[in-house]
């Protein structure tokens, strides 16, 4: 008997891994992978493409200062900030200045400049003109850098020392330390977070694509009435057993190939000899514990929705009927995107520990904690526990409203005759 | 002998809906047997309890002479009425498929594979994708992937439905063979003149219980002594009326009556001379449309 399960496991799992698209999609992955990781530093450092401000310096004063700060921006490229700066004469007409100014920035010669006059800085504010006002981290960048640089004005004015005022307003950089049970290390910073969020996202569509295709699979076969003649053979349970088998080893196939690039791809080792990267952009490692947490959340995640989603393949006849109850799935699936930021920000708040032990939450949750900050093991132990029982739970009422839903064709089913199927003998 | 199949009080039902209704059926090893009725009259629901698809509310399966079990199922094989295979795989990767869910490894299906996509015309369509066959070619792979593994027992729900006029000719050839080689066939359908020229073993099925089984020359007989052919000069309108004919058929001057179980031919013939100039009057063999008809009629 058992062998008929694996016959099917094996059709799923090659008819799955012979098709272009499976593929195709293994391969693309990495490649964006790649890209999404590497593109961004590299255009950090090569675009001068930043921001292209005119500066119109009033005050005589301020302008120095401003270029200095500029210049020193390619010392932190975590701020993703490039200015390309240029210094405007005054002239007797200001508001014709700003007019001209204001026709440059509508020819695209500049996009934006920014006035520093006496008046500005006795009123704090000072007037920027620019093609888009919504370049937030620019701006902000921009605004503590000028704010400073009035303040170490003001107290050269009050009579301090310019120099005396420089060290004293200088500010500090954050080394960020990530304190864990191997010891301090000095931790990858936003690559860490990358990590976390690629992981998290990584699970979430595969469980998303693969329980889909679980669902598609049982309503191809129930529409082609391949069903008809399978249930001859093997019962119902075997059938779908050997579904979610098969295409739970597709995608664990593709889940290792994309997560061996992925460890392969940040090898320290191999990032160096390409040189990809800008030396000091810190990249994210994958530790094989958090590899192992990633696969064991995964079988458990994937168990729970495409069992689900076979149940709904089962109950109806076609995609359009099934898309309703599918979304009620979807539903608990995007839940954790929306604490997904409160989570990054606190892995060990009580919102992220209740969501984490929730069965229908824990496998993204807890995915996104381990990455973050390995939480303590009982957590992560009643985590697995709690979704291994919703599991058991949910492929025995799956199988068991399948099993009466496959030779169903017809009248789309109401959900409490769905119900109802579960309890036939 | 033992009964290669045998039913014992079998009843289903949908909610309030009697689908099947206490059957109980022989078939005999080497019998073609008939399930026949009208749509809806439970045959596919008997068959699908019978190949464990569904599970009756009472009543028991015998298989090849014991208690059906599941292992017993790889020795039948079984055509479904709504018939359809995997629309992306391979002729050969279907059939191989199908043939390893009856126990048949591919070492010694793909022999036998090649042998029948020879027999059914389609050798050179082994490589092709299902979805790329007409629907004829269609049903000849599934006919093969029915009869691959070689089943002691045949089950076909409605073989016949929906099948071009040449693979209704394969399908009965197919069919005559297996019956030489000795092997039991059990079909289902509901047109009469097909069943007629097959089967030797019959059961009517009407509103989820058996009407009538036997064998279907001994049932003719039966009911042939009540069955005559009548011929008169001047026609023989009304013939249906005259008490003891149950039912008439009348085309010009002849007619095919059906007479009550309790009238006799010379009664009968006494009253039709008193109305009729008859030439002819002989006993005939009734169809098996008769048959089913009057035994209908009987059940209500």
């Amino acid at each position: 008997m058992p062998n008929k399960i694996l016959t099917i496991t094996k059709r799923e799992y090659f008819s799955r891994i012979k098709t272009k698209g499976f593929w195709i999609s293994t391969i693309l992955m990495p490649v964006l992978m790649v890209a999404w990781m590497v593109l961004p530093s590299l255009i950090l450092s090569k675009s001068k493409g930043g921001l292209h401000l005119a500066v119109v310096d009033e005050t005589g004063r301020l302008g120095e200062g401003l270029v200095a700060a500029v210049d020193d921006l390619v010392n932190h490229p975590e701020l993703q900030v490039v200015i390309d700066l240029e210094m405007v004469s005054p002239t007797p007409d200001l508001p014709a200045l700003y007019e001209s100014l204001d026709q440059r920035i509508r020819d695209e010669e500049i996009d934006a400049w920014l006035a520093l006059t006496e008046e500005g800085v006795e009123k704090n504010v000072l007037e920027y003109h620019g093609r888009s006002v919504s370049n937030i981290l620019t701006l902000e960048s921009l605004e503590r850098m000028v704010s400073r640089l009035v303040r170490q004005d003001r107290l050269v004015a009050a009579g301090y020392d310019p120099e005396v005022v420089a060290d004293l307003t200088q500010g500090v950089d954050f080394e960020t330390i990530r304190v864990s049970d191997k010891g301090n290390e000095a931790d990858a910073g936003w690559g860490n977070l990358a990590l976390a969020i690629g992981l998290f996202t990584l699970l979430y569509m595969a469980i998303i694509i693969y329980g889909n295709m679980v669902m598609h699979g049982v309503l191809e076969e129930k529409s082609n009435r391949v069903v008809e003649v399978m249930v001859s053979s093997v019962t119902p349970f075997q059938l779908m057993a050997g579904k979610l088998l098969g295409i739970g080893a597709a995608s664990l196939t593709q889940l290792s190939i994309w997560i061996g690039s992925a460890a392969l791809i940040t090898a320290p080792g191999l990032v160096a000899a390409l040189s990809l990267v800008p030396a000091d952009v810190a990249l994210p490692q994958l530790s094989l514990v958090v590899v192992g947490h990633f696969f064991l959340l995964f079988l458990l995640g994937y168990t729970l929705y495409s069992s689900f989603y076979a149940l709904i393949g089962a109950a109806f006849n076609n995609p359009q009927e099934a898309q309703q109850l599918a979304s009620f799935g979807m539903v608990l699936l995007i839940a954790p995107w929306l604490v997904f930021m409160p989570i990054l920000n606190d892995p060990d708040s009580t919102l992220a520990v209740t969501m984490s032990l929730i069965p229908f939450f824990t496998p993204l949750i807890m995915m996104l904690r381990i990455a973050v900050k390995m939480p303590p093991a009982w957590q992560i132990a009643l985590g697995y526990v709690l979704t291994l029982g919703l599991d058991i739970l949910m492929v025995w009422v799956c199988a068991r409203v399948y099993r009466v839903g496959i030779l169903m064709y017809g009248k789309r089913p109401t959900l409490r005759e769905i119900l109802r199927w579960a309890r036939y003998s | 002998m033992q009964p290669t199949l045998s039913l014992r009080g079998l009843r289903k039902t949908f909610g309030k809906l009697v689908a099947v209704d206490d059957v109980s059926l022989d078939v005999n090893p080497g019998a073609v047997f008939g399930l026949l009725g009208p749509n809806g009259a439970g045959k596919t629901t008997t068959i699908r309890m019978l190949m464990d698809i569904l599970g009756p509310d009472e009543g028991e399966v015998h298989l090849f002479g014991h208690l059906r079990t599941r292992d017993d199922l790889e020795r039948v094989g079984y055509l479904p009425e709504e018939r359809g295979l995997y629309r992306k795989m391979s002729v050969t990767d279907q059939l191989v498929f199908l043939a390893e869910l009856h126990g048949l490894g591919k070492r010694e299906s793909l022999p036998r594979i090649e042998t029948w996509l020879d027999k059914v015309g389609l050798a050179d369509r082994a490589k092709v994708k299902l979805e790329e066959l007409s629907k004829g070619m269609q049903q000849k792979i599934q006919l093969v992937g029915t009869l691959l593994h070689e089943p002691d027992l045949v089950i076909l729900d409605e073989p016949f439905s929906g099948l071009d006029p040449i693979n209704q000719v394969l399908f009965k050839e197919v069919l005559d063979e297996y019956r030489a080689e000795g092997r039991t066939i059990l079909f289902s359908t509901h047109v009469m003149e097909q069943a007629e020229k097959l089967c030797d073993h019959i059961a009517l099925i009407a509103n989820g219980r058996v009407a009538l089984a036997g064998r279907l020359s001994e049932l003719k007989r039966d009911f042939g002594g009540n069955s005559y052919r009548v011929r008169a000069r001047g026609g023989l309108s009304g013939i249906g009326e005259i008490p003891g004919v149950v039912e008439a058929t009348v085309r010009d001057d002849t007619a095919r009556i059906l007479l009550a179980p309790e009238a006799t031919g010379d009664e009968i013939l006494k009253r039709l001379v008193d109305h009729y100039a008859v030439t002819e009057f002989s006993s005939e063999e009734p169809s098996l449309e008769e048959i089913f008809v009057k035994a209908v009629h009987d059940a209500q």
